[in-house]
């Protein structure tokens, strides 16, 4: 008779192991199921809060980019001048003239839109009535803010150098006015005056300092005229201005020559503070978006500690079936299995168990990802990279929660495997 | 085919040695069917397993086929296990919850040999015991003497030399023993060597020789029924 060499003797090869574990798995589904669920909720949740936390920020960007990731917001401040603070709103800091210099001087400048604000102004079109936000300025305003007339048009020169008395409405203005209408060359009345409605704007969402979907747009001379019965625009005071640049990273260096020349006309020098504030929206955008990756990041580790969870009682599951399979084992040596072939069947069992479940974890928590997308209205961010981690972790985990189990399967001596019972 | 000689298995308990096999002088030619009987706790289950490879001895020589088996590892008995020793247990020891094919299959897929080949050398044995058409059937919706056969089929399926039967109709009825029996008695007609553990007389005496243990050593009076 001859003998293999131990590192000859004949152990199953995986195909054949891998048979082995999926009829082990699907003879014992009540086992293979319980495990599964661990691996199931901890990827699906792992898949699920990473796509809502790169949905949200990819929304809340999509929300700023929108507004405009290239402008500046300069408002009038606290009055300070001669040592006595005016206060907001009773005399302006600002006036057209800053805007007017800024818009001649200021190189990195692409677009400057003076304006005049009024917010808390009732609006109203036959019996409906709204509250909102007026907001009287100059033709840039449109491309500064990058936001366009869906229908109509935004008021021309020739208006704004008469005053007319026309205006553009925001769309959910137009929408609490109007119902099916057509609301253009309609007249809408604000504060008791009347005003012929040219255009409505496209709807930009909700977001930044302001909401521009809820806002009329007028002639800043118009405005000036009512607040301050002056049409003419040289010497008014205005609420701000805002300012485009070409590109997203001349925004710091606008601001820089902004202040500067600001800070020049107003005779205001270090340590005085500034009369004026400015809001930089890619600050605004980073900002929000540390909020929401750090929030993210805590999830995805909560969701992490479920997986690791999931984990252990996959071992757990894993080694109470070696201590109720005991027998099986002992069975399978006295037949010739080796130590190698039952390591290798308890190892891919665990596998095949974390991959399957990981895989249809994967699948619900795409399809949680999908709902609460369409739950929350923010965009659907799945990415392969939070597939393929959630795919590759339970395989590993799976693996590391197999090792324990199957070694001490292995390692049974046959004899004491058949005795018990 | 087996030689044993001052073969000694001791076994801890907690601190004391326990001394189960004190010296097995035993020898079986190729071919044999011998039965082996003694009081309960005499060691000869211990024995079986030794001669089976499931144990190793504490002390002595082992010669099975010509090959020492004092030397070998752990995958070297398993090997031959697997290809020279068919196993047949008082409670069956089948797997629950695969069927009488799959059961008979299992030797083979740790022997190597592919699927197809498997099933159909599977299927030739279980039609050779009588249970052509119980192929899928699960231990549970078997009875015992089927399941017994089902055990002899696996045992069979890859030709050993040996086959090894611990109390093998220790859990059936008369009937039903006789039926195993039978089964043994063809097996060793074909010239495998056939050792078998029974209390019962009768069932020893159809066995060629009686070999008996007590208090772990081989009794001098074997008994040959052979003339
Ligand atoms: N794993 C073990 N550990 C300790 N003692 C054992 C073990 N296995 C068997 N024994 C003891 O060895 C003796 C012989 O057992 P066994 O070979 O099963 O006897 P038999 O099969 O002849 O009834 C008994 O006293 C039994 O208690
Ligand atoms: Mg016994």
């Amino acid at each position: 008779m001859s003998i293999p060499s131990s590192n000859h003797a004949y152990s199953p090869s995986m195909i054949e192991v891998f048979g082995m574990a999926i009829d082990s798995l699907r003879s014992n589904r009540l086992r293979t199921g319980l495990t599964m669920l661990g691996m199931i909720i901890g990827i699906g949740a792992v898949i699920t809060v990473t796509s809502v936390g790169r949905g949200a920020q990819k929304s809340v960007e999509q929300q700023i980019e929108s507004l405009g990731s290239n402008v500046l917001t300069v408002m009038a401040g606290a009055s300070s001048r001669g040592g006595i603070s005016q206060g907001t709103g009773s005399a302006s800091t600002l006036t057209w003239e800053d805007a007017k210099v800024v818009a001649e001087q200021v190189t990195m400048a692409d677009a400057v839109s003076a304006y005049l604000q009024k917010v808390n102004t009732q609006v109203v079109y036959d019996s409906k009535n709204t509250t909102t936000t007026i907001i009287g300025t100059d033709l840039n305003y449109s491309k500064v803010k990058n936001i366009y007339p869906q229908q109509g048009q935004f008021f021309t020169q020739d208006e704004l150098d008469a005053a007319l008395s026309v205006a553009v409405l925001g769309s959910k203005v137009r929408d609490q006015l109007f119902s099916q209408e057509n609301a253009i060359g309609l007249d809408i009345r604000i504060q008791g005056k009347r005003y012929r409605v040219v255009g409505v704007m496209e709807s930009k969402g909700a977001g930044g300092i302001q909401d521009q979907d809820d806002s009329v747009y007028i002639p800043l001379s118009t405005m000036s005229a009512e607040l301050v019965g002056n049409n003419a625009l040289s010497g008014i005071a205005i609420t701000g201005f805002v300012l485009s640049t070409q590109a997203t990273d001349q925004l710091d260096a606008a601001q820089f020559q902004v202040s500067n020349l600001l800070r020049l006309r107003h005779d205001i020098y270090p340590p005085q503070a500034d009369d004026f504030n400015i809001i930089n929206q890619v600050n605004l955008i980073s900002t929000l978006g540390t909020i929401i990756s750090l929030f993210t990041v805590m999830v995805t580790a909560i969701a992490g500690i479920s997986l690791v969870v999931g984990g252990i009682g996959i071992a757990n599951i894993m080694l109470v079936s070696v201590v109720e399979r005991t027998r099986e084992i002992g069975i399978r040596k006295a037949l010739g299995a080796t130590r190698s072939a039952i390591l290798s069947q308890f190892l891919v069992e665990a596998v095949v168990v974390s991959a399957i479940g990981g895989g249809i974890g994967v699948v619900f928590g795409i399809g949680v990802s999908v709902g609460a997308s369409l739950a929350l209205s923010i965009p659907l961010v799945i990415s392969a990279d939070s597939i393929v981690a959630g795919l590759a972790l339970s395989v590993g985990i799976g693996v590391l929660a197999g090792v324990i189990p199957a070694q001490s399967a292995a390692k049974l001596d046959p004899i004491v495997a058949l005795r018990s019972e | 085919m087996i030689q044993m000689q001052r073969i000694t298995k001791n076994y801890r308990l907690g601190e004391l040695d326990v001394p189960v096999l004190k010296g097995i002088d035993l020898s079986i030619a190729p071919g044999e069917y011998v039965a082996i009987m003694g009081m309960s706790g005499s060691g000869k289950s211990t024995l079986m397993n030794i001669i089976g490879c499931l144990d190793r001895a504490t002390s002595g020589n082992y010669t099975l086929n010509g090959v020492d088996l004092t030397t070998l590892d752990d995958d070297q008995l398993a090997y031959i296990r697997n290809q020279q020793i068919g196993f047949v247990f008082q409670q069956f020891n089948l797997l629950t919850r695969s069927t009488a094919l799959e059961n008979v299959m299992l030797p083979m897929v740790y022997g190597g040999l592919p699927l197809a080949q498997r099933r159909d050398r599977a299927t030739e044995v279980l039609f050779k015991v009588g249970l052509g058409d119980r192929l899928l059937n699960r231990p549970s919706q078997l009875s015992g003497g089927q399941q017994q056969r089902v055990a002899i089929a696996r045992a069979l399926v890859n030709d050993p030399a040996l086959i090894l039967a611990d109390e093998p109709t220790g859990a059936l009825d008369q009937k039903t023993s006789q039926e195993v029996m039978g089964l043994l008695a063809e097996l060793s007609q074909q010239g495998i060597t056939i050792a078998i553990v029974t209390h019962e007389p009768d069932i020893a005496h159809q066995a060629q020789r009686i070999i008996y243990v007590q208090d772990g050593l081989v009794l001098n009076r074997s008994h040959n029924l052979v003339s």
